[in-house]
Protein backbone atom coordinates (compact mmCIF):
# COMPACT_ATOMS: atom_id res chain seq x y z
CA UNK A 1 0.00 0.00 0.00
CA UNK A 2 2.63 2.31 1.16
CA UNK A 3 3.31 5.65 -0.49
CA UNK A 4 0.79 6.72 -2.58
CA UNK A 5 -2.09 6.00 0.22
CA UNK A 6 0.48 7.68 2.50
CA UNK A 7 -0.01 10.65 0.54
CA UNK A 8 -4.16 10.50 0.39
CA UNK A 9 -3.82 10.44 4.05
CA UNK A 10 -1.72 13.65 4.66
CA UNK A 11 -3.80 15.41 1.80
CA UNK A 12 -7.37 14.06 3.91
CA UNK A 13 -5.47 15.16 7.54
CA UNK A 14 -4.77 18.98 5.49
CA UNK A 15 -8.02 19.39 4.07
CA UNK A 16 -9.98 18.36 7.33
CA UNK A 17 -7.95 20.44 9.66
CA UNK A 18 -8.14 23.59 7.19
CA UNK A 19 -12.40 22.66 7.40
CA UNK A 20 -11.95 23.13 10.90
CA UNK A 21 -12.36 26.58 10.71
CA UNK A 22 -15.53 25.78 9.86
CA UNK A 23 -16.11 24.43 13.26
CA UNK A 24 -19.78 24.15 14.98
CA UNK A 25 -20.25 25.70 17.90
CA UNK A 26 -18.97 23.28 20.90
CA UNK A 27 -22.14 21.60 22.99
CA UNK A 28 -22.27 21.73 26.77
CA UNK A 29 -20.89 18.24 27.05
CA UNK A 30 -18.46 18.67 25.01
CA UNK A 31 -17.46 21.98 27.67
CA UNK A 32 -18.08 19.83 30.20
CA UNK A 33 -15.38 16.95 28.73
CA UNK A 34 -12.69 20.26 28.10
CA UNK A 35 -13.29 21.00 32.10
CA UNK A 36 -12.52 17.47 33.48
CA UNK A 37 -10.07 17.48 31.19
CA UNK A 38 -8.77 20.88 32.49
CA UNK A 39 -9.03 19.53 36.04
CA UNK A 40 -6.93 16.34 35.47
CA UNK A 41 -3.94 18.53 34.09
CA UNK A 42 -3.92 20.36 36.87
CA UNK A 43 -3.91 17.55 38.99
CA UNK A 44 -1.38 16.07 36.80
CA UNK A 45 0.61 19.14 37.65
CA UNK A 46 0.07 18.52 41.20
CA UNK A 47 1.29 15.18 41.75
CA UNK A 48 4.41 15.65 39.31
CA UNK A 49 5.29 18.45 42.03
CA UNK A 50 5.13 16.44 44.53
CA UNK A 51 6.62 13.74 42.94
CA UNK A 52 10.02 15.54 42.55
CA UNK A 53 9.49 18.16 45.63
CA UNK A 54 8.86 15.37 48.23
CA UNK A 55 8.46 11.84 46.98
CA UNK A 56 6.59 9.37 49.18
CA UNK A 57 8.64 5.92 49.87
CA UNK A 58 6.26 3.62 48.96
CA UNK A 59 5.42 0.80 51.83
CA UNK A 60 5.59 -2.90 49.96
CA UNK A 61 5.27 -5.79 51.71
CA UNK A 62 2.51 -5.36 54.37
CA UNK A 63 1.11 -8.36 54.87
CA UNK A 64 2.35 -9.89 58.09
CA UNK A 65 4.60 -12.35 58.31
CA UNK A 66 7.25 -13.96 60.52
CA UNK A 67 10.84 -15.27 60.38
CA UNK A 68 10.89 -19.13 60.16
CA UNK A 69 14.82 -19.82 59.05
CA UNK A 70 17.38 -17.88 58.03
CA UNK A 71 20.92 -19.43 56.33
CA UNK A 72 23.56 -17.16 55.66
CA UNK A 73 21.57 -13.77 53.47
CA UNK A 74 18.34 -16.39 52.60
CA UNK A 75 15.32 -16.34 54.55
CA UNK A 76 12.49 -18.15 55.44
CA UNK A 77 8.94 -16.25 55.57
CA UNK A 78 5.64 -17.89 56.80
CA UNK A 79 2.49 -15.93 55.93
CA UNK A 80 -0.31 -16.98 58.17
CA UNK A 81 -3.67 -17.76 56.85
CA UNK A 82 -7.03 -19.44 58.10
CA UNK A 83 -5.20 -22.45 56.57
CA UNK A 84 -8.43 -24.18 54.99
CA UNK A 85 -6.40 -26.40 52.87
CA UNK A 86 -3.57 -28.60 54.51
CA UNK A 87 -0.71 -28.22 52.21
CA UNK A 88 2.01 -25.94 52.98
CA UNK A 89 3.12 -24.21 49.40
CA UNK A 90 6.74 -22.85 49.25
CA UNK A 91 7.29 -20.03 47.10
CA UNK A 92 10.72 -19.91 45.34
CA UNK A 93 11.12 -17.00 42.93
CA UNK A 94 14.59 -15.85 41.31
CA UNK A 95 17.92 -15.50 42.83
CA UNK A 96 19.66 -12.07 42.21
CA UNK A 97 17.82 -9.65 39.53
CA UNK A 98 15.22 -8.04 41.75
CA UNK A 99 13.55 -8.29 44.95
CA UNK A 100 10.99 -10.53 45.79
CA UNK A 101 8.47 -7.75 47.62
CA UNK A 102 6.84 -7.60 44.15
CA UNK A 103 4.88 -10.60 45.19
CA UNK A 104 3.48 -8.67 48.19
CA UNK A 105 3.44 -4.79 46.69
CA UNK A 106 0.46 -3.34 48.16
CA UNK A 107 -2.08 -4.68 49.99
CA UNK A 108 -4.95 -5.72 47.54
CA UNK A 109 -2.48 -5.72 45.04
CA UNK A 110 -0.30 -8.68 46.40
CA UNK A 111 -0.27 -12.40 45.36
CA UNK A 112 0.63 -13.77 48.85
CA UNK A 113 -2.00 -11.73 50.33
CA UNK A 114 -4.05 -13.50 47.87
CA UNK A 115 -3.44 -16.96 48.86
CA UNK A 116 -3.28 -16.53 52.46
CA UNK A 117 -6.54 -15.50 52.11
CA UNK A 118 -7.96 -18.42 50.12
CA UNK A 119 -6.46 -20.06 52.98
CA UNK A 120 -3.34 -21.57 51.53
CA UNK A 121 -0.48 -21.37 54.49
CA UNK A 122 2.09 -19.41 52.40
CA UNK A 123 5.86 -19.91 52.55
CA UNK A 124 8.24 -17.39 50.58
CA UNK A 125 12.11 -17.77 50.37
CA UNK A 126 13.48 -14.81 49.92
CA UNK A 127 17.18 -15.63 48.25
CA UNK A 128 18.42 -12.14 49.54
CA UNK A 129 20.99 -10.00 48.53
CA UNK A 130 24.25 -11.03 47.79
CA UNK A 131 27.60 -9.75 48.35
CA UNK A 132 31.55 -10.56 47.04
CA UNK A 133 31.81 -12.58 50.32
CA UNK A 134 28.84 -15.00 48.73
CA UNK A 135 30.60 -15.44 45.43
CA UNK A 136 31.31 -18.87 45.70
CA UNK A 137 27.69 -19.51 46.03
CA UNK A 138 26.57 -21.72 42.89
CA UNK A 139 23.25 -23.08 41.45
CA UNK A 140 24.13 -26.45 42.89
CA UNK A 141 24.62 -25.09 46.10
CA UNK A 142 21.08 -23.56 46.31
CA UNK A 143 20.00 -27.11 44.88
CA UNK A 144 21.81 -29.65 47.22
CA UNK A 145 22.01 -27.34 50.69
CA UNK A 146 19.79 -24.72 50.74
CA UNK A 147 16.38 -26.19 49.00
CA UNK A 148 16.48 -29.30 51.21
CA UNK A 149 17.13 -26.99 54.36
CA UNK A 150 14.29 -24.71 53.22
CA UNK A 151 11.18 -27.37 52.83
CA UNK A 152 12.36 -29.69 55.90
CA UNK A 153 11.82 -25.80 57.73
CA UNK A 154 8.37 -25.28 56.10
CA UNK A 155 7.11 -29.59 57.02
CA UNK A 156 8.12 -28.40 60.26
CA UNK A 157 6.89 -25.49 60.64
CA UNK A 158 3.59 -26.53 59.23
CA UNK A 159 3.04 -29.82 60.36
CA UNK A 160 2.01 -31.19 57.57
CA UNK A 161 3.01 -34.43 55.62
CA UNK A 162 3.23 -32.47 51.92
CA UNK A 163 3.92 -29.66 50.62
CA UNK A 164 3.61 -27.98 47.05
CA UNK A 165 6.70 -25.77 45.46
CA UNK A 166 5.60 -22.72 43.04
CA UNK A 167 8.26 -21.79 41.21
CA UNK A 168 8.29 -18.28 39.56
CA UNK A 169 10.96 -17.15 36.92
CA UNK A 170 14.33 -18.27 37.54
CA UNK A 171 12.55 -20.19 40.40
CA UNK A 172 11.27 -22.69 38.43
CA UNK A 173 13.86 -24.32 36.85
CA UNK A 174 16.14 -23.96 40.05
CA UNK A 175 13.03 -25.79 41.90
CA UNK A 176 12.60 -28.60 38.87
CA UNK A 177 16.43 -29.19 39.81
CA UNK A 178 16.01 -29.89 43.15
CA UNK A 179 13.06 -31.74 42.56
CA UNK A 180 14.57 -33.76 39.86
CA UNK A 181 16.94 -34.92 41.84
CA UNK A 182 15.67 -35.67 45.36
CA UNK A 183 12.45 -37.63 44.34
CA UNK A 184 12.49 -38.77 48.44
CA UNK A 185 11.27 -34.85 48.89
CA UNK A 186 7.36 -35.41 49.79
CA UNK A 187 5.87 -32.52 47.11
CA UNK A 188 1.96 -32.75 46.83
CA UNK A 189 2.10 -30.40 44.06
CA UNK A 190 4.54 -28.26 41.57
CA UNK A 191 3.81 -25.46 39.65
CA UNK A 192 5.58 -23.39 37.41
CA UNK A 193 5.02 -20.06 36.53
CA UNK A 194 7.15 -17.91 34.09
CA UNK A 195 9.75 -20.14 34.60
CA UNK A 196 12.20 -21.25 31.41
CA UNK A 197 12.76 -25.15 30.97
CA UNK A 198 13.78 -25.69 27.18
CA UNK A 199 16.67 -23.19 27.12
CA UNK A 200 16.88 -23.49 23.26
CA UNK A 201 13.66 -21.58 22.85
CA UNK A 202 14.20 -19.25 25.90
CA UNK A 203 14.49 -15.97 23.02
CA UNK A 204 16.95 -12.83 23.07
CA UNK A 205 18.46 -13.76 25.77
CA UNK A 206 19.43 -17.46 25.12
CA UNK A 207 20.35 -15.47 21.48
CA UNK A 208 22.95 -13.12 23.53
CA UNK A 209 24.43 -15.71 25.37
CA UNK A 210 24.87 -18.03 22.94
CA UNK A 211 28.14 -20.15 24.02
CA UNK A 212 30.08 -19.13 20.73
CA UNK A 213 29.78 -15.33 21.33
CA UNK A 214 29.04 -15.19 25.55
CA UNK A 215 32.32 -15.96 27.09
CA UNK A 216 31.04 -16.54 30.59
CA UNK A 217 33.96 -17.93 32.58
CA UNK A 218 36.09 -14.62 30.90
CA UNK A 219 33.05 -12.58 32.26
CA UNK A 220 32.78 -13.73 35.77
CA UNK A 221 37.01 -13.92 36.11
CA UNK A 222 36.78 -10.29 35.14
CA UNK A 223 34.13 -8.74 37.18
CA UNK A 224 33.56 -11.16 40.28
CA UNK A 225 30.35 -10.37 41.25
CA UNK A 226 27.86 -9.28 38.43
CA UNK A 227 26.87 -5.84 39.38
CA UNK A 228 23.60 -5.00 39.73
CA UNK A 229 24.06 -2.24 36.88
CA UNK A 230 25.25 -4.59 34.34
CA UNK A 231 22.26 -6.66 35.32
CA UNK A 232 19.73 -3.77 34.98
CA UNK A 233 21.10 -2.96 31.86
CA UNK A 234 21.05 -6.29 30.60
CA UNK A 235 16.58 -6.22 31.53
CA UNK A 236 16.87 -2.55 29.81
CA UNK A 237 18.08 -3.47 26.46
CA UNK A 238 16.09 -6.61 26.00
CA UNK A 239 12.67 -4.16 26.02
CA UNK A 240 14.41 -0.50 25.40
CA UNK A 241 11.30 1.34 24.95
CA UNK A 242 9.75 0.04 28.12
CA UNK A 243 11.21 3.74 30.17
CA UNK A 244 9.22 5.56 27.36
CA UNK A 245 6.10 3.92 27.48
CA UNK A 246 6.06 3.80 31.31
CA UNK A 247 6.99 7.56 31.39
CA UNK A 248 4.19 7.97 29.11
CA UNK A 249 1.73 5.86 30.80
CA UNK A 250 2.37 7.92 34.18
CA UNK A 251 1.79 11.20 32.34
CA UNK A 252 -1.35 9.84 31.19
CA UNK A 253 -2.39 8.40 34.65
CA UNK A 254 -0.64 10.99 36.79
CA UNK A 255 -4.06 12.80 37.82
CA UNK A 256 -5.34 9.09 39.34
CA UNK A 257 -4.06 9.18 43.03
CA UNK A 258 -4.83 5.06 43.12
CA UNK A 259 -2.91 4.62 39.82
CA UNK A 260 0.14 6.72 41.08
CA UNK A 261 0.60 4.67 44.49
CA UNK A 262 0.88 1.51 42.35
CA UNK A 263 2.88 3.09 39.73
CA UNK A 264 5.28 4.33 42.90
CA UNK A 265 5.49 0.46 44.45
CA UNK A 266 6.34 -1.14 40.84
CA UNK A 267 8.74 1.53 40.10
CA UNK A 268 10.63 1.11 43.51
CA UNK A 269 10.65 -2.19 42.53
CA UNK A 270 11.49 -2.22 38.59
CA UNK A 271 14.41 -0.11 39.49
CA UNK A 272 15.67 -1.98 42.73
CA UNK A 273 18.33 -4.39 40.80
CA UNK A 274 20.21 -7.22 42.80
CA UNK A 275 23.45 -8.54 41.86
CA UNK A 276 24.40 -12.19 40.93
CA UNK A 277 27.34 -14.22 42.71
CA UNK A 278 29.89 -14.89 40.29
CA UNK A 279 29.53 -18.98 39.83
CA UNK A 280 26.09 -18.74 40.34
CA UNK A 281 25.77 -16.55 36.78
CA UNK A 282 28.98 -18.86 35.49
CA UNK A 283 26.72 -22.02 36.39
CA UNK A 284 23.59 -20.52 35.70
CA UNK A 285 24.65 -19.34 32.14
CA UNK A 286 26.29 -22.27 31.13
CA UNK A 287 24.27 -25.49 31.75
CA UNK A 288 21.15 -23.76 31.30
CA UNK A 289 21.25 -21.49 28.95
CA UNK A 290 24.31 -22.56 26.84
CA UNK A 291 24.02 -26.26 27.04
CA UNK A 292 20.27 -26.98 28.17
CA UNK A 293 21.53 -29.55 30.52
CA UNK A 294 18.49 -29.59 32.99
CA UNK A 295 16.14 -30.03 29.57
CA UNK A 296 18.32 -32.53 28.38
CA UNK A 297 18.37 -34.36 31.43
CA UNK A 298 22.41 -34.10 31.63
CA UNK A 299 22.72 -32.09 34.97
CA UNK A 300 24.25 -33.54 37.83
CA UNK A 301 23.90 -31.85 41.08
CA UNK A 302 25.51 -33.26 44.74
CA UNK A 303 26.15 -36.11 42.47
CA UNK A 304 22.78 -37.03 41.97
CA UNK A 305 21.49 -36.54 38.23
CA UNK A 306 18.54 -34.13 37.63
CA UNK A 307 16.19 -36.37 36.07
CA UNK A 308 12.86 -34.60 35.32
CA UNK A 309 10.87 -37.75 34.59
CA UNK A 310 11.17 -38.60 38.40
CA UNK A 311 8.40 -35.30 39.03
CA UNK A 312 5.43 -37.51 39.20
CA UNK A 313 3.34 -34.79 41.30
CA UNK A 314 0.86 -32.95 39.58
CA UNK A 315 2.17 -30.22 37.43
CA UNK A 316 1.16 -26.75 36.91
CA UNK A 317 2.37 -24.63 34.24
CA UNK A 318 1.51 -21.16 33.51
CA UNK A 319 2.91 -19.35 30.59
CA UNK A 320 2.25 -15.55 29.50
CA UNK A 321 1.62 -14.71 26.33
CA UNK A 322 3.76 -11.70 26.02
CA UNK A 323 6.82 -12.84 27.92
CA UNK A 324 9.95 -12.03 26.25
CA UNK A 325 12.33 -12.88 28.79
CA UNK A 326 10.85 -16.62 29.47
CA UNK A 327 8.86 -16.79 26.43
CA UNK A 328 5.88 -19.15 26.79
CA UNK A 329 6.94 -22.36 24.71
CA UNK A 330 10.30 -22.40 26.79
CA UNK A 331 8.06 -22.56 29.64
CA UNK A 332 5.40 -25.03 28.63
CA UNK A 333 8.61 -27.78 27.84
CA UNK A 334 8.24 -28.77 31.45
CA UNK A 335 5.01 -30.71 30.54
CA UNK A 336 6.28 -32.86 28.25
CA UNK A 337 9.41 -33.75 30.35
CA UNK A 338 7.84 -34.42 33.89
CA UNK A 339 6.56 -38.05 34.49
CA UNK A 340 3.20 -36.25 35.98
CA UNK A 341 -0.04 -38.13 34.82
CA UNK A 342 -1.75 -35.12 36.52
CA UNK A 343 -0.22 -32.31 34.29
CA UNK A 344 -1.44 -29.10 33.05
CA UNK A 345 -0.68 -25.99 31.06
CA UNK A 346 -2.31 -22.44 30.70
CA UNK A 347 -1.04 -19.31 28.47
CA UNK A 348 -2.32 -16.29 30.81
CA UNK A 349 -2.45 -12.83 28.58
CA UNK A 350 0.54 -10.62 29.89
CA UNK A 351 4.12 -10.01 30.29
CA UNK A 352 6.96 -11.63 32.31
CA UNK A 353 5.72 -9.23 35.73
CA UNK A 354 1.99 -8.50 35.09
CA UNK A 355 1.34 -12.22 35.02
CA UNK A 356 2.25 -12.64 39.00
CA UNK A 357 1.87 -8.82 39.68
CA UNK A 358 -1.04 -6.34 38.74
CA UNK A 359 -4.44 -5.67 38.23
CA UNK A 360 -4.11 -8.60 35.39
CA UNK A 361 -2.57 -10.76 37.31
CA UNK A 362 -5.44 -10.51 40.26
CA UNK A 363 -8.26 -11.29 37.46
CA UNK A 364 -6.01 -13.86 35.22
CA UNK A 365 -3.83 -15.52 36.93
CA UNK A 366 -4.03 -15.69 41.05
CA UNK A 367 -7.59 -17.08 40.95
CA UNK A 368 -6.37 -19.69 38.18
CA UNK A 369 -3.43 -21.22 40.14
CA UNK A 370 -5.67 -20.62 43.87
CA UNK A 371 -8.63 -22.50 41.71
CA UNK A 372 -5.88 -25.58 40.32
CA UNK A 373 -4.41 -25.96 43.61
CA UNK A 374 -7.20 -26.08 45.73
CA UNK A 375 -8.41 -29.28 44.69
CA UNK A 376 -4.96 -30.66 45.11
CA UNK A 377 -4.13 -29.73 48.64
CA UNK B 1 -10.71 23.15 -0.94
CA UNK B 2 -7.01 24.73 -1.76
CA UNK B 3 -4.29 22.46 -1.79
CA UNK B 4 -1.45 23.07 0.43
CA UNK B 5 2.13 21.74 -1.37
CA UNK B 6 4.20 23.42 1.52
CA UNK B 7 2.34 20.67 4.04
CA UNK B 8 2.75 17.99 1.56
CA UNK B 9 5.96 18.81 1.04
CA UNK B 10 7.07 18.86 4.59
CA UNK B 11 5.53 14.83 5.01
CA UNK B 12 6.88 13.62 2.14
CA UNK B 13 10.67 15.41 2.98
CA UNK B 14 10.40 13.88 6.46
CA UNK B 15 9.05 10.63 5.55
CA UNK B 16 11.98 10.30 3.01
CA UNK B 17 14.51 11.28 5.69
CA UNK B 18 13.02 8.83 8.03
CA UNK B 19 13.13 6.02 5.22
CA UNK B 20 16.58 6.97 4.66
CA UNK B 21 17.46 6.74 8.33
CA UNK B 22 15.98 2.99 9.17
CA UNK B 23 17.99 1.87 6.02
CA UNK B 24 20.86 3.60 7.07
CA UNK B 25 20.61 1.84 10.58
CA UNK B 26 19.58 -1.53 8.66
CA UNK B 27 23.05 -1.61 6.76
CA UNK B 28 25.32 -0.20 10.27
CA UNK B 29 23.84 -3.29 11.76
CA UNK B 30 24.88 -5.68 8.95
CA UNK B 31 20.51 -6.93 7.61
CA UNK B 32 21.85 -6.79 4.28
CA UNK B 33 24.06 -10.01 4.88
CA UNK B 34 23.88 -12.30 2.07
CA UNK B 35 20.47 -15.15 3.01
CA UNK B 36 19.33 -12.83 5.77
CA UNK B 37 15.82 -12.36 5.11
CA UNK B 38 15.87 -8.64 4.39
CA UNK B 39 13.76 -6.15 7.19
CA UNK B 40 11.40 -3.29 6.59
CA UNK B 41 11.43 -1.20 9.96
CA UNK B 42 9.18 0.99 7.90
CA UNK B 43 6.76 -0.89 7.48
CA UNK B 44 5.96 -0.92 11.47
CA UNK B 45 5.61 2.32 11.37
CA UNK B 46 4.08 3.04 7.84
CA UNK B 47 0.49 1.64 9.48
CA UNK B 48 0.76 3.42 12.52
CA UNK B 49 1.09 7.06 10.93
CA UNK B 50 -1.42 6.03 8.39
CA UNK B 51 -3.81 4.74 11.07
CA UNK B 52 -3.14 8.37 13.54
CA UNK B 53 -3.15 10.57 10.51
CA UNK B 54 -6.25 8.98 9.69
CA UNK B 55 -7.89 9.28 13.16
CA UNK B 56 -7.04 12.59 12.97
CA UNK B 57 -7.94 13.84 10.17
CA UNK B 58 -11.57 12.73 11.26
CA UNK B 59 -11.10 13.92 14.50
CA UNK B 60 -10.76 17.44 12.94
CA UNK B 61 -13.46 17.10 10.20
CA UNK B 62 -16.00 16.28 13.15
CA UNK B 63 -15.24 19.85 14.96
CA UNK B 64 -15.76 20.96 17.79
CA UNK B 65 -12.53 19.24 18.84
CA UNK B 66 -13.70 17.44 22.08
CA UNK B 67 -11.15 15.85 24.38
CA UNK B 68 -11.50 12.58 22.85
CA UNK B 69 -8.79 13.48 20.19
CA UNK B 70 -6.06 13.71 23.42
CA UNK B 71 -7.44 10.17 23.80
CA UNK B 72 -6.79 9.67 20.14
CA UNK B 73 -3.37 11.09 20.31
CA UNK B 74 -2.41 8.99 23.58
CA UNK B 75 -3.33 5.74 21.40
CA UNK B 76 -1.29 6.94 18.28
CA UNK B 77 1.93 7.44 20.55
CA UNK B 78 1.08 4.27 22.33
CA UNK B 79 1.02 1.98 18.45
CA UNK B 80 4.53 4.65 17.36
CA UNK B 81 6.18 2.85 20.78
CA UNK B 82 4.90 -0.47 19.93
CA UNK B 83 5.87 -0.10 16.55
CA UNK B 84 9.23 1.01 17.52
CA UNK B 85 9.34 -1.77 19.69
CA UNK B 86 8.93 -4.81 17.72
CA UNK B 87 11.25 -3.16 15.09
CA UNK B 88 14.12 -2.77 17.58
CA UNK B 89 13.07 -6.61 18.70
CA UNK B 90 13.44 -7.58 15.69
CA UNK B 91 17.05 -6.26 15.05
CA UNK B 92 18.06 -6.58 18.48
CA UNK B 93 16.90 -10.46 17.75
CA UNK B 94 19.35 -10.95 14.66
CA UNK B 95 23.04 -12.60 14.60
CA UNK B 96 24.48 -9.59 14.20
CA UNK B 97 23.07 -7.49 16.92
CA UNK B 98 23.96 -10.51 18.94
CA UNK B 99 27.51 -10.27 17.75
CA UNK B 100 27.59 -6.69 18.47
CA UNK B 101 26.49 -6.17 22.05
CA UNK B 102 28.87 -9.44 22.88
CA UNK B 103 32.05 -7.38 20.88
CA UNK B 104 31.03 -4.48 23.12
CA UNK B 105 31.12 -6.38 26.00
CA UNK B 106 34.45 -7.96 25.10
CA UNK B 107 35.90 -4.26 24.49
CA UNK B 108 34.30 -3.22 28.21
CA UNK B 109 36.09 -6.17 29.91
CA UNK B 110 39.01 -5.96 27.81
CA UNK B 111 39.43 -1.94 29.35
CA UNK B 112 38.08 -2.93 32.77
CA UNK B 113 40.72 -5.79 34.00
CA UNK B 114 44.02 -3.83 34.50
CA UNK B 115 42.03 -1.23 35.31
CA UNK B 116 39.94 -2.98 38.24
CA UNK B 117 43.53 -4.36 38.81
CA UNK B 118 45.29 -1.60 39.36
CA UNK B 119 42.59 0.46 41.05
CA UNK B 120 42.67 -2.71 43.23
CA UNK B 121 45.96 -2.22 44.32
CA UNK B 122 46.26 1.31 44.55
CA UNK B 123 43.52 1.00 47.31
CA UNK B 124 45.07 -1.91 48.95
CA UNK B 125 48.37 -0.01 49.40
CA UNK B 126 46.30 3.39 50.58
CA UNK B 127 44.82 1.37 53.20
CA UNK B 128 47.86 -0.43 54.73
CA UNK B 129 49.27 2.92 54.97
CA UNK B 130 46.34 4.07 57.50
CA UNK B 131 46.46 0.49 59.06
CA UNK B 132 43.19 -0.11 57.62
CA UNK B 133 41.85 -3.73 56.37
CA UNK B 134 41.09 -3.72 52.95
CA UNK B 135 38.16 -5.24 51.35
CA UNK B 136 39.41 -8.61 50.31
CA UNK B 137 40.36 -8.92 53.94
CA UNK B 138 36.81 -8.00 54.84
CA UNK B 139 35.07 -10.32 52.45
CA UNK B 140 37.52 -13.06 53.32
CA UNK B 141 36.22 -12.68 57.21
CA UNK B 142 32.75 -12.55 55.69
CA UNK B 143 33.34 -16.14 54.14
CA UNK B 144 35.20 -17.68 56.75
CA UNK B 145 31.73 -16.94 58.97
CA UNK B 146 29.35 -18.12 55.76
CA UNK B 147 31.56 -21.43 56.07
CA UNK B 148 30.97 -21.76 59.94
CA UNK B 149 27.65 -21.25 59.37
CA UNK B 150 27.34 -24.17 56.90
CA UNK B 151 29.50 -26.06 59.14
CA UNK B 152 27.71 -25.70 62.23
CA UNK B 153 24.26 -26.44 59.80
CA UNK B 154 25.81 -29.94 59.02
CA UNK B 155 26.63 -30.58 62.43
CA UNK B 156 22.84 -29.91 63.41
CA UNK B 157 21.89 -31.79 60.44
CA UNK B 158 24.09 -35.16 61.42
CA UNK B 159 23.25 -34.88 64.73
CA UNK B 160 19.39 -34.34 64.52
CA UNK B 161 20.04 -38.10 62.36
CA UNK B 162 21.64 -39.22 65.00
CA UNK B 163 19.10 -38.13 67.25
CA UNK B 164 16.07 -39.48 65.42
CA UNK B 165 17.64 -42.64 64.61
CA UNK B 166 18.13 -43.26 68.11
CA UNK B 167 14.55 -42.04 68.81
CA UNK B 168 13.04 -44.58 66.19
CA UNK B 169 15.48 -47.22 67.93
CA UNK B 170 14.32 -47.23 71.33
CA UNK B 171 10.46 -45.89 71.62
CA UNK B 172 9.54 -44.05 74.80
Amino acid sequence: MGQERFSDVVERFTNGYASAAAAAQASPETIGQWQVELDRNLKRLQNLHAMLTSPVEPRTGQTPREEIYKKNKSRLYRYASPRTHRTPLLFVPNLGISRPYIFDLLPHGSFVEYMTGQGFDFYLLDWGVFGPEDNDLTVEHCVTRILPRMVREVLESSGAPELTVLGYCMGAPVAASFLGSHPEVPVRNFINMAGPIDFTKVGLFGLWLAKDRFNVDRFVDTLGVIPADLVKAGFKLIKPTMDLSTSLNLWWNLWNDKYLEGFQALNKWANDYVAFPGEFFRQWVRDYYQENRLYRGELVMGGRRVDLKTITCPVFVVGAKEDYIAPPECVRALVDAVGSRDREYVELPGGHISLIAGRGAAVHCWPKVAGWLASRS
Amino acid sequence: MAETPATNQLFELWKRQFEEGTQAWTRLLGQQAPQAPAIDPAAFWRPVLNQGLETWARLFAQTPASPEMLTQWKQFLDQWIDAWSRALGQTMGTEQFARLINQQLDAMLTAQAPLKKAFDQQVEQALQTFNLPSRAQLTGVARQIVELEDRIERMEDTLGAVLRRLEAREPR
